[in-house]
């Protein structure tokens, strides 16, 4: 096919090809840091792209791919890596790879080695780099200039010694002199040169350094760590952990799977199950309620001011829709004000003492009334149109027919409002499980349950307990355990999902 | 029912004139009127609250913006073009739209950590992953709502306009697009409210300190501080954050609840 290159053309072209090399160049930067997924996605997000924009067929999928593969990259790859997160046992302390943590303990095993004496050094800026350096002999007759990052070794010819044998001039560098030394002193103490054979010099003052030795040294063909210094050795354990036989572990672990683990886990530990089974039967009944009460409130409203014969009824609508459109994460904040105890303005109001906010049960009266107040305005305004969408002539056919007002409420106006709100109300019921924001904005899932894992407490919901778990635990984040939770939720959601897809069948009639 | 509605806004507005700033002796009428509140919201340079609006404009208007225009052209293919998976695309994007992203926070945590190890400025604490991440939730949000839009759109008119020879980008811009925005109005803005609310993800992502913050995350440390709860500044905060959205919402008002109903009745 011809190609013209009109200026339109031409934008084109230089659009879809940057951002497919800026795509590229990120999943070679991703190879290099050896995260594979993200790799190939953006590899192959690349040469889709320019296959899709360069030729002239597949006229559907150039809009609709940019969509799916952020949909790919950040809500379906999230949760496949939800599930491996789960049978793994990501959390503090073993975040890491087996490799890097064994490194860690390595180097934070070092030991003052007394064998070698105090160690004499200058400091030096090299001439090129203009980054500091220890300059030092040993041992004996090896000089060496190094910092943290990189070491090299000094050839005797650089070095020009002064009359009292010390250090007056190394080619290559410019020796600072000892104000200059006094002034760098805050950044000396943070340099560790790390010698070839192991062993590793730190500043101890001024002058000398200290040479260190670690204690513990890896082999890789027995895959155990020992301790030169006791004889202990040490073995990896199924939890990412290097432990001795008398059951010492060593620290920081490493990131390992553990199977099925996180999940036996929510079985067998007491500490989890208990507050978990709460938790659950609380996210079931705040749902059950908050959908039943306000569909109830919703139609209510919708059924007194669709009547003609109220006045004013725009005003009212517009009063009503006022909860949606406050920014409901600062009108959450402001009612966790009103609900304060005593000095609260509800309480005043109503001139009672409620220990809302602090006992179990009226904290929950409290989120609901939040999450009422909410979503009322939602309810009212899809039953609104619900009845609204009633042709009035099956109503007049039946006020023909005698049918009181109530008979033609609840046989006629409930059943046909009920059969376009069913689901709309499964939808609802699915959001409340993971109502996150008054939950955790209002009592931040408090009162707390007394010695739970992860400070579980009475309205919280299995979302706002994940989240802890993950992020705000005084046990430490386990992101784990919180995966797993997540993947409990995904499945709850799953069934209500197909329930309400399957009383939906919104598939059927789309063409 | 009006006074269980509007009960926090009035109260809101008091506190903010309020200058005692404390909640145990508010009046409906402060009996202090002032705008000491105000004052010590924008002179606050720790919590610089010019800065999270800045913030969450970016942020909201960006997320918005690429929601709007991702579900735009997927529903556009999904409307108009006929091909093969197109069933398959839709069932999958219906059941998409039934988990929410947050359910995955811990990962996307997770995720935008690595990010950030190999490009800083995809990492946490960042405004630009998170645009991005609200950008990959555009087709679960969007797409069903315009799809059913652009339906309604004779096709005669873009066959007419393929007759004269259009192509399908310009039938797309030139007039699908003009046509449908209204549309684009209320679904604009209901992503952007609806990012303007999102909590977790964006203190999850952002971080709970730092000048990156949103409104809604920075205006919480008013009364999640350290020297007790500020109920002045935060409730000044709140008000001056809630004007516009109210005001906008207000404005639309009848686009949306028709957008709201006609979106959600028909599934």
């Amino acid at each position: 096919m011809k190609v013209r290159l009109t200026r339109g053309t031409f934008l084109k072209y230089a659009f879809t090809y940057s951002i497919a090399l800026s795509l590229l160049f990120m999943g070679i930067r991703f190879l290099q840091s050896r995260s594979w997924f993200l790799s190939v996605f953006f590899t192959s997000s690349a040469c889709i792209l320019i296959y899709l924009y360069t030729f002239h067929k597949k006229v559907p999928a150039k809009y609709l791919v940019p969509g799916v593969l952020f949909l790919v990259l950040f809500q379906i790859y999230p949760s496949f890596y939800s599930g491996y997160v789960a049978f793994t046992n990501d959390s503090n302390g073993h975040e890491i790879s087996k490799s890097q943590a064994i490194s860690t303990i390595v180097e934070n095993s070092n030991v003052p080695f007394n064998n070698a004496g105090p160690v004499i050094f200058k400091v030096a800026i090299e001439n090129n780099s203009k980054k500091l350096f220890l300059i030092f002999e040993y041992p004996k007759n090896s000089w060496w200039a190094g910092n943290s990052s990189s070491l090299e070794q000094l050839q005797v010819s650089q070095i020009v010694k002064s009359s009292d044998s010390s250090i007056e001039k190394v080619h290559g560098f410019r020796l600072l002199n000892s104000n200059e030394t006094e002034a760098v002193s805050g950044d000396l103490g943070d340099i560790q040169v790390k010698l070839k054979s192991g062993l590793v010099l730190q500043a101890q003052d001024l002058q000398t350094l200290q040479v260190f030795k670690p204690s513990m040294v890896y082999f890789p063909a027995k895959d155990e760590l020992v301790n030169v210094e006791s004889g202990v050795r040490y073995h990896p354990n199924n939890n990412g952990q290097m432990v001795s036989q008398s059951g010492e572990a060593l620290f920081p672990g490493w990131k390992t799977t553990v199977g099925w683990r996180n999940f036996t886990s929510i079985i067998h530990n007491a500490d989890i199950r208990h507050p978990l089974l709460k938790v659950l039967a609380w996210t079931f009944l705040n749902a059950i309620i908050l959908v039943a009460l306000g569909f109830l409130m919703g139609l209510c409203l919708a059924l007194i001011f669709n009547s003609p014969l109220l006045y004013s009824r725009r005003i009212y609508r517009t009063i009503f829709i006022v909860p949606m459109a406050i920014p409901s994460v600062l009108s959450v904040l402001v009612w966790s004000g009103l609900f304060t105890a005593q000095t609260g303005v509800i309480d005043r109001i109503f001139h009672i003492s409620t220990p809302w906010l602090t006992d179990s049960l009226w904290a929950r009266v409290a989120v609901l009334i939040v999450e009422l107040w909410v979503t009322f305005p939602y309810m009212f305004l899809i039953c609104t149109g619900a009845i609204q969408a009633i042709p009035n002539e099956i109503i007049e056919a039946a006020e023909i027919d005698g049918a009181s007002p109530l008979k033609v409420f609840g046989l006629i106006k409930l059943p046909l409002v009920m059969r376009t709100v069913a689901p709309l109300l499964v939808a609802s019921g699915a959001m409340a499980l993971n109502n996150f924001g008054v939950i955790y904005l209002l009592t931040g899932g408090g009162p707390t349950f007394p010695n739970t894992n992860g400070n579980a407490g009475a309205t919280d919901i299995l979302i706002s307990y994940t989240y802890k778990l993950a992020f705000n635990s005084q046990e430490g984040s386990n992101y784990g355990l919180a995966s797993a939770l997540s993947i409990l939720n995904f499945i709850l959601i799953g069934l209500i999902s197909v329930y309400g897809l399957r009383r939906m069948k919104t598939m059927e009639g789309v063409n | 029912m009006a006074c269980f509605a509007l009960f926090p806004l009035v109260w809101m507005i008091s506190a903010a004139f309020d200058v005692t700033g404390q909640i145990s002796t508010q009046q409906l009428i402060p009996l202090h009127r002032g705008l000491a509140n105000f004052t010590q919201l924008f002179s606050n340079k720790e919590k610089p609250f010019f800065t999270w609006v800045r913030n969450s404009m970016v942020v909201a208007i960006c997320a918005a913006a690429m929601q709007t225009i991702i579900g735009a052209s997927a529903a556009y293919s999904l409307s108009r073009h006929r091909f093969r998976g197109r069933k398959l695309t839709l069932t999958t994007i219906l059941i998409v739209q039934m988990f929410p992203q947050l359910l995955a926070a811990t990962t996307l945590f997770l995720i935008i950590n690595t990010f950030g190890k190999t490009f800083v400025f995809l990492g946490l604490g960042h405004q630009l992953p998170l645009i991005l991440i609200f950008g990959g939730a555009a087709l679960g949000v969007n797409t069903w709502m315009l799809k059913g839009f652009f339906d309604t759109i004779p096709s005669e008119i873009d066959e007419a306009a393929t007759i004269d020879g259009a192509g399908h980008f310009l039938i797309f811009t030139r007039i699908i697009v003009p046509l449908a925005v209204p549309v684009f109005v209320v679904i604009s803005l209901l992503s952007f409210i609806g990012i303007l609310n999102e909590y977790l993800i964006t203190s999850v992502i952002l971080g709970l300190d730092g000048k990156n913050m949103t409104v809604a995350v920075g205006l919480q440390q008013f009364i999640y501080g350290q020297y007790g709860k500020n109920w002045g500044p935060f409730t000044a905060g709140a008000l001056l954050a809630t004007i516009p959205v109210l005001a906008l919402f207000m404005f639309l008002q009848k686009f949306l609840v028709s957008g709201l109903v006609s979106g959600s009745t028909k599934g």
